[in-house]
């Protein structure tokens, strides 16, 4: 009777497992080869023809000044924004930790902006960072605080600092998830015991809550890190990549070299670069949750 | 100061804070909705409150009769404007959604039990295959994705967005139901096989019911994907009434000009089934990913 | 329902968008016409309907209008998913490329029909696209971008010459007077990484007497020359008068900042009149349109003008005779030209020389106040006329096309202007990004 059962069971699972199989096979593993594969190849605009060219679209990145200025610029975007948000993160998650009435009101408005499309976040920044019918100029204006506009879009800094805001003001609620998440588990005893022995706020937070966030922050800004470097919808979305190529970073460069140059080859070879510098932090990633799991 | 006094005074600066930055993050959404009953006449004025507010710019979305004026013959034609298909797109929208949630969270949670229950070879790489899945950057693989689709005719096709967005939901789906259902113990399941109930029985009337928490965080998730994503839908797909909402409201810049109060009853619309699907699930949601995340 | 029932339904739906396989008898189905943001696509196809109901029952036309932006990747995915657009109109240097690349259906069987010899004087159906030999594109309208100005603004600032006399200094110096006044920006120029400013450099270097590429010697790339370096300067210059926000101009960037009454000059087509009439009327009464300022050293005054017309895509196309019929009963009937013209007045310019004559033409609103300036456009534009992909009207170049999907031109503007480039470096720059594009598409020129 066992041994009927094991066979069921083996056909049950091989059952259950095929759908997810042949569709991550199809459209996960294959497409993800083939992305590698179209790096080494060069593609005719308007043909479907595809030729050998070896690693001529690797040569075209490395003699591009736009390739290394949109990576120098990734890094520039992701540094910033991570920064940004952890720090944000974290000030909001202890916020949301007191145990004040209503607490949940606002912990559901001050995670929304997680769920809320790219898209729509960006038009309303185009529309609020307008320099002549923008609700933020208008404010500055009428404040005192800056005498002509500032144009937010138009000028490469200003430019960068908008992508920023929009990938701060939609990102920080997944590290306050986090953070308030780990902040609901430490015990409330040590917190106390801390504050009967006199320690003040910021000296709790310093000495108590921060080392029993180590572990959840460096999962957080890894993670992040990863997906931000790579993030398309946030720069493009709001800016294009400019004025001129000012905010490109390695997703918005291939985006671009695909559908305005027409080189699939090079848009693909810009991936394979993502996908190694990827891989890299990845395997950071995962050693670094071992370790955590192994304490 | 008595200690009840430091108390109030506590919690009325903790709430004045809370008030300050929830204003400040919920502004832009604020913001898009007090411009989008804003008439025309008063988009350049900088106040904070229209004077009178219109349902002129939700019309135009929700009827599909998109105007514009004919400056000279002093009438309003039908507009040949994108915005006229904006019940199209979010019909397409819903349409793609709901079917990415329900594959997502089918294949996934079976695929899920397979490998927590059943043993196979390399099943320890399942997890990490998924994580690096998930972490790939839709626009590595959206090209070669659609040479895939248009190989197989489905190019243009709503089709080929649910597949192309159960491409991205998939690996991290099964890392999430990989986890809740690790965490079921298996003595339920165990005593209902030994009293002679059938796996498929075990399947369905236990371990479904226990993971739920973990199916609503994996059809969250694949709701959150397939409806607000861009990229995919903007590649694969090129008829304007074929678009998601995503993709034809950035049509919007293209036209003959720049309607605002239009493009933010837009935005308006496009989270509004969001913001109802977060009022109901909030709870779950900081459950879900703030297990996965920090697990692991 | 189950998971199988869910995709049985959404295949099913999926299937039925078939165009439905033609008949012997009766062909069935859409036909997809793409055009430009704009009324005027919508007209012609209403026209091809009409042809429609009568000879073909079951074909509908229907229109669909892409951003200008979107052009290059919507015919870049379309092609690759072998679903082109049955029936294009669009800017003539992409449908030049389109040519080269033989991808279009030649169209000298329609020439005859329409009236070989129906052309305004001095235009040939050559400039809308003839390659080796055959006709591929069908004229639809010209549309040229002529100096647009608010003739209050120049009187306040001070400015006396009338700017049908202006050389480009005089220009320059009413920009910065309009400036220095302090409640305008003196002009308008879309700056950003576009293919609309790939246009209004290209129209300020032709006129300066250079050009990108020489058409009659295999495309070889002449772009570095004194001339470009002169135009580039040129816009630097202007540059201070300009909106900051310039640089990240597009085409309706620019149609706004004159309708709203943020500059007291522009280059634009006549779109910006109807915008004008649409948001300020006061803008409208002031505006007028002039022939551009001519360059000092060649007196050119040259504008950019599309010469935009119908082309049909050959491969994987089953409605090419219908349209081919649709596209000769709009052109040869008065009724659907003249409708055509008005639908944007003084944008859309017509052809024809029996449509230009004919009295109902004059009989739109515009006519009453802006008469003279819709003849700038309509007729004296063509004595000034040139376009990027037939540069000077000495030849088509399909490169063009190329350069424009890049904006090239546009990025060089801008290493002058946002990486604050010498002008002779940035001429250099796109001298050798030219070059290049040339060297890819070595096999359309040779």
């Amino acid at each position: 009777m066992r041994r009927r059962r094991e066979l069921s069971d083996r056909q049950l699972g091989v059952l259950f497992l095929l759908p997810f199989v042949v569709l991550s096979l199809g459209f996960v593993v294959y497409p993800a080869l083939d992305a590698i594969r179209l790096a080494f190849h060069s593609k005719l605009p308007f043909r479907n023809s595809f030729t050998f060219v070896g690693l001529d679209n690797f040569r075209y990145l490395r003699d591009d000044p736009v390739f290394w200025a949109a990576a120098w610029q990734s890094c520039v975007w992701t540094g910033a924004s991570i920064v940004l948000q952890t720090v944000f993160g974290v000030a909001i998650a202890l916020l949301l930790h007191q145990a004040v009435r209503g607490i949940n009101v606002f912990r559901g408005l001050l995670l929304f902006p997680y769920m809320v499309p790219t898209v729509v976040i960006a038009l309303i920044c185009r529309w609020m960072f307008n320099p002549e019918l923008g609700i933020v100029n208008a404010v500055l204006k009428g404040s005192g605080l800056v005498r002509g506009e500032v144009y937010w879009l138009s000028d490469p800094t200003w430019a960068m600092v908008s992508t920023i805001l929009l990938n701060v003001w939609k990102f920080t609620p997944f590290v306050v998830i986090c953070v308030l998440a780990r902040l609901q588990t430490i015990p409330v005893e040590i917190v106390e015991a801390a504050q009967v022995d006199g320690a003040g706020a910021w000296r709790r937070f310093l000495h108590i809550t921060l080392p029993q966030l180590k572990a959840v922050l460096a999962v957080v800004v890894v993670f992040r890190t990863i997906w931000t470097f790579n993030k398309f919808e946030e720069i493009y979305l709001l800016t294009r990549g400019g004025p001129g190529t000012s905010t490109f970073n390695l997703a918005v460069y291939a985006f671009e070299q695909a559908t305005a140059n027409l080189k699939l080859g090079v848009a693909a070879a810009t991936g394979v670069v993502m996908l190694t510098l990827l891989f890299a932090g990845s395997v950071f990633y995962l050693r670094l949750i071992r370790q955590q799991e192994a304490v | 100061m008595t200690r009840a006094t430091r108390r109030r005074l506590r919690a009325g600066g903790v709430y004045a804070a809370l008030l300050v930055v929830t204003l400040v993050m919920c502004f832009p959404l604020l913001w898009a909705v007090l411009t989008s009953v804003r008439p025309n006449d008063e988009m350049l004025s900088v106040r904070l409150v229209p004077q009178r507010v219109t349902d002129a710019h939700y019309r135009a979305l929700l009827t599909g009769r998109s105007m514009y004026f004919e400056a000279g013959a002093g009438t309003y034609r039908a507009s040949t404007a994108p915005s006229q298909h904006f019940l199209s797109w979010f019909a397409n929208s819903t349409l793609v959604t709901l079917a990415t949630t329900v594959l997502s969270v089918a294949v996934s949670t079976l695929a899920a039990y397979s490998v927590t229950r059943f043993r196979f070879p390399g099943q320890s790489f399942a997890p990490y295959f998924s994580l690096l899945g998930y972490m790939t950057p839709s626009i590595v693989f959206v090209f070669p994705l659609f040479v895939t689709i248009v190989a197989l005719g489905l190019a243009d096709r709503l089709p080929s967005l649910v597949l192309g967005y159960l491409s991205i939901t998939l690996p991290f789906s099964l890392w999430l139901m990989w986890a809740f259902l690790r965490s079921i113990p298996l003595e339920v399941e165990e005593a209902a096989l030994i009293d002679g109930a059938s796996r498929f029985q075990v399947f369905r009337l236990i371990v479904i019911p226990l993971a739920v928490p973990g199916i609503v965080a994996t059809a969250i998730f694949s709701f959150i994907v397939a409806w607000n994503d861009y990229l995919i839908a903007r590649i694969f797909i090129n008829s304007i009434t074929q678009l998601p909402l995503t993709v034809g409201v950035m049509h919007f810049f293209e036209g003959t000009h720049v309607d605002w109060g239009l493009m933010m009853a837009a935005a308006v619309l496009i989270t509004l089934p969001l913001a109802v699907l977060f009022m109901f699930v909030q709870r779950q949601l900081v459950v879900g990913f703030g297990a996965g995340a920090v697990k692991g | 329902m189950n998971r199988r029932q869910f995709l049985a339904t959404t295949t099913a739906g999926a299937l039925t968008q078939w165009p439905r396989r033609a008949s012997a008898q009766a062909k069935t189905g859409t036909v997809r016409v793409w055009g430009e943001p704009g009324p005027y696509g919508a007209v012609a196809v209403d026209g091809m309907n009409e042809w429609a109901q009568k000879n073909a029952p079951g074909l509908k036309f229907a229109i669909e209008t892409i951003p200008w932006s979107d052009v290059y990747p919507k015919l870049m995915t379309d092609l690759a998913a072998g679903r082109p657009a049955h029936c294009i109109s669009v800017e003539s240097p992409i449908a030049f490329q389109l040519m080269a690349e033989g991808l279009l259906e030649p169209v000298d069987d329609l020439v005859d029909k329409i009236g070989r010899n129906r052309l305004i004087p001095g235009i040939k159906w050559e400039y809308w696209g003839a390659w080796k030999g055959k006709q591929y594109v069908i004229p639809a309208h010209h549309q040229s971008h002529l100096l647009v100005v608010r003739t209050d603004v120049l009187k306040d600032a001070g400015v006396t010459k009338s700017p049908a006399e202006w050389n480009w200094a005089d220009q320059l110096a009413a920009a910065k007077a309009i400036k220095a006044k302090g409640k305008v920006f003196g002009m308008s120029f879309a700056l950003g990484r576009t293919i609309a400013t790939d246009y209004y450099v290209i129209s300020l270097l032709h006129s300066a007497g250079g050009r990108m590429f020489d058409a009659a010697n295999k495309s070889e790339v002449v772009f570095d020359s004194p001339a470009a370096v002169e135009t580039f300067e040129y816009i630097l210059e202007l540059f201070p008068t300009m909106p900051p926000g310039a640089v990240g101009y597009t085409f309706l960037d620019v149609v706004d900042s004159m309708a709203k009454g943020q500059a007291g000059m522009a280059f634009y087509w006549g779109r910006v009149f109807g915008r004008a009439a649409e948001v300020d009327k006061q803008v409208f009464d002031t505006m007028e349109a002039y022939q551009h300022a001519a360059n000092p050293k060649t007196g050119k005054r040259l504008n950019w003008n599309d010469f935009q017309g119908w082309l049909i895509p050959k491969d994987n196309n089953p409605y090419i005779a219908e349209i081919k019929q649709a596209l000769v009963h709009i052109q040869t009937s008065r009724d659907w030209q003249i409708r055509y013209a008005q639908s944007l007045v003084p944008n859309v310019s017509p052809v024809f020389q029996d449509v230009a004559q004919d009295a109902r033409l004059t009989q739109h609103p515009f006519f009453q106040t802006k008469r003279r300036t819709i003849f700038e456009y309509y007729v004296e534009a063509l004595k000034h006329a040139s376009n990027s992909g037939n540069e000077l009207l000495q030849g088509i170049s399909p490169l063009a096309g190329i350069v424009h999907g890049r904006a090239i031109i546009a990025q060089g503007v801008q290493r002058m202007l946002i990486d604050k480039q010498p002008a002779k470096d940035a001429v250099k720059w796109t001298h050798q990004q030219l070059e290049q594009v040339r060297r890819e598409h070595i096999r359309l020129v040779i």
